[in-house]
């Protein structure tokens, strides 16, 4: 395809991509969509959030999940860095710590997908790190 | 942080936070008195005069979860080894303007990084805030309103399918605004 630079190129996508996102749309509320919320603080952003990102909402479209990619704030947890916040419609929100695109890949395959837990999560009642060794 | 597009990022998350409806994201190129001016703008909650004198204090934070704030401090820090200032002008129920000047001709001024591909990404994770892009340099510009963008019916730039879309539109833009760029800069 050539290349996008004008508004006009960038309608023309829109009209093509369009139908994808009516059917997603119509195929499920925002309820019952999965969210994904990657830390964008200053800790995050310094250790690479923004690739995660990038991953999640390239590949999720891509994959056929209807997802709403949103940013946060820090959640506190900036030695775990970069971390994601997964919410399946109808179940507890999960966070995920030292995701990098890798992670993220086996995130949306085993998590979103199938519901399995994977490495990596952060307990809820996990507020300091005492001993790193 | 390593370019300004993640400075950008930082900082914008601000605005954010401040519930601003609208942000101004600007970059002024002066190849003349070589500098670089980053601002951004935003119509949030704003700040008294004595949050803003603490803002540049590392260990000043509004938020619960940690006790430090770096997201300023940083940019304070990489404006001033690269020549420059930071300046801040708040007020309460009107807005914020944060503007940090880098010198170009300064070795030490940061690269402008992917700056497209946070753009991108601020537009898809909050698609209800208005978000206005201006990249001038010298007398040749880009810009972008979101808001001028659903008028003109791109409604569905916020959507995760639009993304690659969009951020070539700006990347292209702003690759072609590039070559203008004087070759005495160290900016890149």
């Amino acid at each position: 395809m050539a290349g996008i630079k004008t508004l006009a190129d960038l309608k023309r996508k829109q009209e093509e991509v369009k139908t994808q996102i009516d059917l997603r749309d119509k195929a499920e509320n925002p309820g019952s969509q999965v969210q994904v919320k990657v830390a964008m603080a200053t800790c995050g952003i310094a250790s690479g959030a923004k690739n995660v990102m990038d991953f999640f909402v390239r590949e999720l479209p891509k994959r056929g999940i209807g997802a709403v990619v949103t940013q946060t704030g820090c959640m506190g947890y900036c030695f775990a860095e970069p971390t994601v916040e997964i919410t399946i419609p109808g179940k507890d929100p999960i966070v995920f710590g030292y995701v990098d695109p890798a992670k993220a890949d086996e995130i949306i395959e085993r998590y979103i997908k199938q519901g399995e837990l994977v490495d990596g999560i952060i307990p809820q009642n996990y507020n300091t790190i005492t001993n790193t060794d | 942080m390593v370019d300004l597009a993640m400075h950008m990022m930082d900082i914008v998350q601000n605005a954010v936070r401040a519930n601003a409806t609208k942000i101004d994201i600007g970059f002024l190129e002066y190849s003349r008195d070589a500098t670089l001016t980053f601002s951004v703008n935003d119509n949030g909650s704003g700040m008294t005069p004595e949050t803003v004198e603490k803002l540049e204090d590392p260990f000043f934070t509004t938020r619960t979860t940690r006790r430090v704030g770096l997201g300023v401090p940083f940019l304070k820090m990489s404006s001033e080894q690269a020549g420059g200032s930071l300046k801040v002008v708040s007020s309460p129920g009107v807005g914020t303007r944060i503007e940090a000047v880098y010198r170009t001709d300064n070795p030490d001024c940061l690269p402008l990084g992917d700056l497209a591909g946070y753009l991108v990404l601020l537009l898809v994770a909050n698609p209800g805030i208005r978000f206005s892009f201006r990249y001038k340099m010298d007398e040749n510009e880009f810009s972008l309103d979101t808001g001028e963008w659903t008028e003109q019916g791109i409604t569905e730039f916020s959507k995760n399918e639009m993304a690659p879309a969009v951020k070539e539109y700006i990347h292209e833009n702003l690759k072609e605004l590039y070559k203008n760029r004087n070759t005495e800069s160290y900016l890149c």
